[in-house]
C-alpha cells in the first residue's frame, strides 16, 4: 500500500512537470511564433518592381536591363492611369495653375535683379506682377464661370504693358487662355464635389505607384519609391478600389462603417472605369516576384527605418556586447578568486557579498544614469577623452550592469573545483597565483561561461542604460570607440515611439526584434559550443 | 585557439581605438523631443547624401533631455517640442550657455475621436470639462450613450505641456484619464476603442480617427500656420549662442528656410513655418 501511494505520487510528479514543460514549450511558440512569422516577411516576401527599382538605384543591386525592361513593361499600364486622372483632374484641381503662376513669378523676380534693375523700379514693377498673380489665383478658385472669364479679361488688358514687356511674366496671358480654355466646358459645381475625393484617390495611387517619371525627385528616399512590397501593395490596392466611409444611421447612435465601391462614387465620370482597370492589371503594373532579401541584415536604412535593413543595429550591438564581455569578463573573475581564495569569510566579505546581491537587482535605467553621471561627465573627460555619448561610455556601463551577475557565476564556478585538484598543485610546490592561473581557472571555465551566456543576452537585450551612454536613433556606422552607435534594442524603441512611419512598416519593427532574438541565440550558441569544448578536454577527451 | 580569439580580440579594440585618431570627420550631435525627431531623421538623411564627411547622431530622449544635453555640452542641437522653461534658460546663462531658439516648423495638437463616434465638434470648454471628469458620457455632448474613455499623453511630454497650457488652463485632469507613452500609442487607443478621446500632433492623422474642429476650428494646415487652431505650438531646435556662419551646425538649423527643408517638413506631416 505505502508501496503504490508513492508510486502514484511519483507518477503525479512527473506528469506536473512534463506538463508545466510543455506549458512552458507553449507559451514560446505562441510568443515567438507570430513574432517569428511576422518578422521572416521582412526578409522573405514578394516585392514588386518598384522595390527592385529602389534596389537598383540606392546599392546597384540587380540587372540593370532586366529591370530597366520590366519598368517600361509597368510604365505602359501607369500611362494609362495617369491620362486617366490627369484628364479629369484639370477642372477640378487648379493647384496646377496656382503653382505654375506662381513659379513664372518667382522667375520674373530672378530675372529683373538679373538684369540689374534695382530700388524702386524693381518694387514697382514686381508690385505690378505680384497684382497680376494674385488676380489670376483668384481665378483659380473661383466657381463662379462669369468672375473667372471677366478676371481673365482684365488681366488681358495688361498685354504689352511696359512694365512687365519682354519678360518671363508675359506667359501670365497664355496661362489664363490656357485656363480659359479648360473651363469653358466644364461644370465647375462638379469641383466641390469632386475635389476631395479625387485627392484621396491621387495621393493613394501616388503611394502605391510612387512619383511619376517626369516629377522632380521628393526630397526624402521614402517619397520616391511606390509600394516595395506586395503586401503593402494589396492593401492599398483595397484601398483604392473601397472607400470606407462612416456612415450616420440613426441619431444618438454611434456610426457605422461602410465601403462604398469608387466606381459608383465616380460614376458617370471619366474616372468610372479608373478602378477595373487598375484591380484587373494589378499584376501587370506591379509585378510582383519572390524575395529573399537577406542583405537586411547589412543594409543601412533610410530614416525612420522605412526602407532598407538592421546592418548598423547589428555591428553596433555586437560591439557594444562584446566590448562590455571584454571589460566585464576579467573583472568578475578576479572578483570572484578575490571572494574565494583571498578573502576570509567574515562580516566584511558577507556585506561585500550582499551588496553585490543588491547590485544585480537594480533597475537598469539606475545604471543608465549612473552611466550618464560618471562615465560619460566624469570617467572619460578626467582620461582626456570627449564628454560626449559613446560607445566606451555604453559598453562601460553594460559592463557595470552585468558584473554581479558575472561574479556570482564565477565564485560558484571557482568554489565547485574540487579542492583535491588545488591541493595536488600546491603540493607539487606552485605558488597561490600560479594553482589559480593553471589549475583552478580551467577548471571553472565552463562554470564561467555560463556566467558569461547570462550576461550577454542581457547585455545584447537591454536598452535602458545605454540609451543616456551611446545609443543614437539616427547615425552612421560607428568609426571609433568615441562615437555613438545604432543598436537593435533602442532601434525597435525608437519605431514604436517616434515617428508615424513606424505605422507603415510592421515587417521592419517585427524584423529588428526578431533579428535581436536570433543574435541573442547566436551568440549563446557560440558560447555554448565553446564550454562544451571545454568540458570535453577537460573530462580528458 | 584561445590565442587567436584573444588576438582577434586586442586587435577589434585597436582598430576602433585608431579609428578614433585617424577620424577627422565632422560630427553632429542632436539629442531631444521624440515630436521634432522625425523631421531632424528626415534632415539628416539629406545632409549625409550631401556631406559625406558629416557624421549626424540623432537621439530621441525626450525635450527636457535636449535642454539637459544643451545646458552639459553633450549636444550640438537641442530638439525640443516646447520652449526651455525659466529655469532652464537661468542654468543654462549661469553656466555660460546662451540658447538660440530656431522654430522649424509648426505643429498642431488636434483633439481626435474613434471615427464611429458621431460627435463632429466640440469647444475647448467641453474638452476642458471632459478631461476633469465633469463630461463622463459623449450622450451629455451630443454624441452616442457611450462613456467616454478618456486618453492622455503622459505628463513629461512636450504634447501633454501643450494640452495642459493652452487647453486646460493648467487644471488638473480627473484621475480615471489613462496615459500613454507616445503618439503612435495614442493614435492606436482611439483607434480600437469605441467611446475614447484622445490628442496627437497632426502629423499622426489618419482615416483610423477623426479629427475634431475645436472652438469650431478644423486643424488643417491653413488654421494651424495663421494661428486661429487654438492648440497650435511651434517646434524648436536650440542652440549654443547663434551658430558661426557657415558651420555645419548653422547649415543644419537654417536648412527648414530651403525649398527642400519645407518639402520634408510637410511630407513629415507638420506645418511649414513659411508659405515656400
Amino acid at each position: 500500500m505505502k508501496y503504490n501511494t508513492r508510486h502514484i505520487l511519483n507518477k503525479i510528479f512527473t506528469v506536473v512537470t512534463a506538463a508545466s514543460v510543455a506549458l512552458m514549450i507553449v507559451i514560446l511558440i505562441a510568443v515567438l511564433g507570430p513574432m517569428i512569422w511576422r518578422g521572416s516577411s521582412a526578409v522573405f516576401f514578394k516585392s514588386t518592381v518598384e522595390f527592385r527599382k529602389m534596389q537598383l538605384d540606392l546599392h546597384r543591386r540587380g540587372d540593370k536591363t532586366e529591370i530597366d525592361d520590366e519598368i517600361s513593361q509597368s510604365e505602359v499600364y501607369r500611362d494609362f492611369i495617369y491620362h486617366k486622372i490627369d484628364a479629369f483632374k484639370k477642372g477640378i484641381n487648379t493647384d496646377y495653375y496656382t503653382d505654375r503662376v506662381k513659379k513664372i513669378y518667382r522667375q520674373f523676380s530672378k530675372e529683373l535683379q538679373y538684369n540689374g534693375i534695382k530700388g524702386d523700379e524693381l518694387s514697382r514693377r514686381r508690385k505690378f506682377a505680384r497684382g497680376i498673380r494674385r488676380d489670376m489665383e483668384k481665378a483659380f478658385r473661383s466657381l463662379n464661370k462669369a468672375e473667372i472669364l471677366q478676371i481673365i479679361d482684365n488681366i488681358n488688358k495688361f498685354k504689352g504693358d511696359e512694365r512687365i514687356a519682354n519678360t518671363k511674366a508675359v506667359e501670365f496671358f497664355a496661362l489664363a487662355d490656357e485656363y480659359r480654355k479648360t473651363i469653358k466646358n466644364f461644370d465647375l459645381s462638379k469641383r466641390q464635389q469632386y475635389a476631395q475625393a479625387l485627392e484621396e484617390v491621387e495621393s493613394l495611387v501616388k503611394q502605391l505607384l510612387g512619383p511619376r517619371s517626369n516629377e522632380p525627385l521628393p526630397a526624402m528616399i521614402m517619397d520616391r519609391y511606390g509600394a516595395t512590397r506586395l503586401d503593402l501593395a494589396n492593401e492599398l490596392l483595397g484601398k483604392i478600389i473601397w472607400k470606407r466611409q462612416w456612415v450616420q444611421q440613426s441619431s444618438g447612435k454611434p456610426m457605422i462603417e461602410e465601403k462604398i465601391c469608387r466606381s459608383t462614387q465616380f460614376a458617370g465620370t471619366e474616372l468610372e472605369d479608373l478602378f477595373p482597370y487598375i484591380e484587373e492589371n494589378f499584376d501587370k503594373i506591379t509585378i510582383p516576384r519572390f524575395t529573399f532579401y537577406w542583405q537586411y541584415f547589412i543594409d543601412d536604412s533610410t530614416s525612420g527605418h522605412y526602407f532598407g535593413g538592421v546592418g548598423p543595429e547589428i555591428l553596433g550591438t555586437l560591439i557594444l556586447t562584446v566590448l562590455a564581455m571584454v571589460f566585464v569578463f576579467p573583472l568578475g573573475v578576479i572578483s570572484a578568486a578575490y571572494l574565494v581564495e583571498c578573502a576570509s569569510e567574515n562580516m566584511v566579505l558577507r556585506i561585500i557579498r550582499m551588496c553585490i546581491n543588491t547590485l544585480a537587482g537594480v533597475p537598469s535605467i539606475v545604471f543608465g544614469l549612473f552611466g550618464l553621471a560618471f562615465f560619460v561627465l566624469v570617467f572619460i573627460p578626467f582620461f582626456g577623452g570627449p564628454s560626449k555619448p559613446c560607445i566606451l561610455a555604453a559598453s562601460l556601463t553594460l559592463a557595470v550592469l552585468t558584473l554581479p551577475v558575472m561574479i556570482r557565476a564565477s565564485e560558484e564556478a571557482i568554489r565547485s573545483v574540487p579542492k583535491t585538484y588545488k591541493e595536488a598543485s600546491l603540493g607539487l610546490g606552485a605558488s597561490q597565483f600560479r594553482t589559480f592561473v593553471k589549475v583552478t581557472l580551467p577548471a571553472a571555465l565552463p562554470g564561467i561561461l555560463t556566467g558569461v551566456i547570462l550576461s550577454l543576452s542581457r547585455v545584447a537585450g537591454e536598452t535602458a542604460p545605454i540609451l543616456f551612454t551611446g545609443a543614437c536613433a539616427f547615425g552612421s556606422v560607428p568609426k571609433s570607440l568615441f562615437s555613438q552607435t545604432r543598436t537593435l534594442s533602442y532601434g525597435s524603441y525608437d519605431i514604436a515611439v517616434g515617428d508615424k512611419i513606424g505605422m507603415l512598416v510592421p515587417h521592419n519593427q517585427y524584423g529588428m526584434v526578431v533579428t535581436l532574438v536570433l543574435l541573442i541565440i547566436c551568440l549563446n550558441a557560440i558560447a555554448i559550443f565553446f564550454r562544451a569544448k571545454i568540458f570535453r578536454r577537460l573530462k580528458g577527451h | 585557439m584561445k590565442r587567436i580569439i584573444v588576438c582577434g580580440l586586442i586587435m577589434l579594440i585597436l582598430v576602433l581605438a585608431t579609428g578614433a585618431i585617424a577620424a577627422e570627420k565632422q560630427t553632429l550631435q542632436i539629442v531631444g523631443s521624440t515630436t521634432v525627431g522625425p523631421i531632424a531623421d528626415a534632415f539628416a538623411e539629406t545632409f549625409n547624401n550631401k556631406y559625406p564627411n558629416l557624421d549626424i547622431t540623432i537621439k530621441k530622449t525626450g525635450s527636457g533631455d535636449g535642454a539637459a544635453a544643451l545646458l552639459d555640452g553633450r549636444c550640438d542641437i537641442a530638439i525640443m517640442s516646447r520652449f526651455m522653461k525659466d529655469k532652464e534658460f537661468k542654468n543654462a546663462v549661469s553656466k555660460g550657455i546662451f540658447p538660440v531658439p530656431h522654430v522649424v516648423a509648426m505643429d498642431g495638437v488636434c483633439v481626435v475621436v474613434h471615427p464611429s463616434n458621431p460627435v463632429k465638434e466640440l469647444t475647448s470648454d467641453q474638452v476642458r470639462d471632459i478631461y476633469m471628469g465633469k463630461i463622463t458620457n459623449w450622450k451629455q455632448v451630443g454624441g452616442a450613450d457611450l462613456k467616454i474613455v478618456i486618453i492622455s499623453r503622459d505628463t513629461s511630454s512636450g504634447t501633454y505641456e501643450t494640452f495642459h497650457k493652452l487647453l486646460m488652463k493648467k487644471k488638473e485632469m480627473v484621475k480615471t484619464v489613462e496615459y500613454v507613452n507616445s503618439n503612435p500609442q495614442a493614435h492606436a487607443r482611439v483607434k480600437t476603442t469605441k467611446g475614447a478621446i484622445g490628442y496627437i500632433g497632426i502629423g499622426f492623422l489618419d482615416a483610423n480617427v477623426k479629427a475634431l474642429k475645436l472652438d469650431g476650428v478644423m486643424p488643417s494646415r491653413e488654421t494651424i500656420a495663421s494661428g486661429t487652431f487654438p492648440l497650435a505650438r511651434p517646434l524648436f531646435m536650440f542652440t549654443n549662442g547663434y551658430p558661426k556662419l557657415g558651420s555645419m551646425t548653422h547649415k543644419f538649423c537654417s536648412f527648414y528656410l530651403s525649398e527642400m527643408g519645407q518639402e520634408i517638413v510637410e511630407a513629415k506631416g507638420f506645418v511649414p513655418v513659411t508659405n515656400y
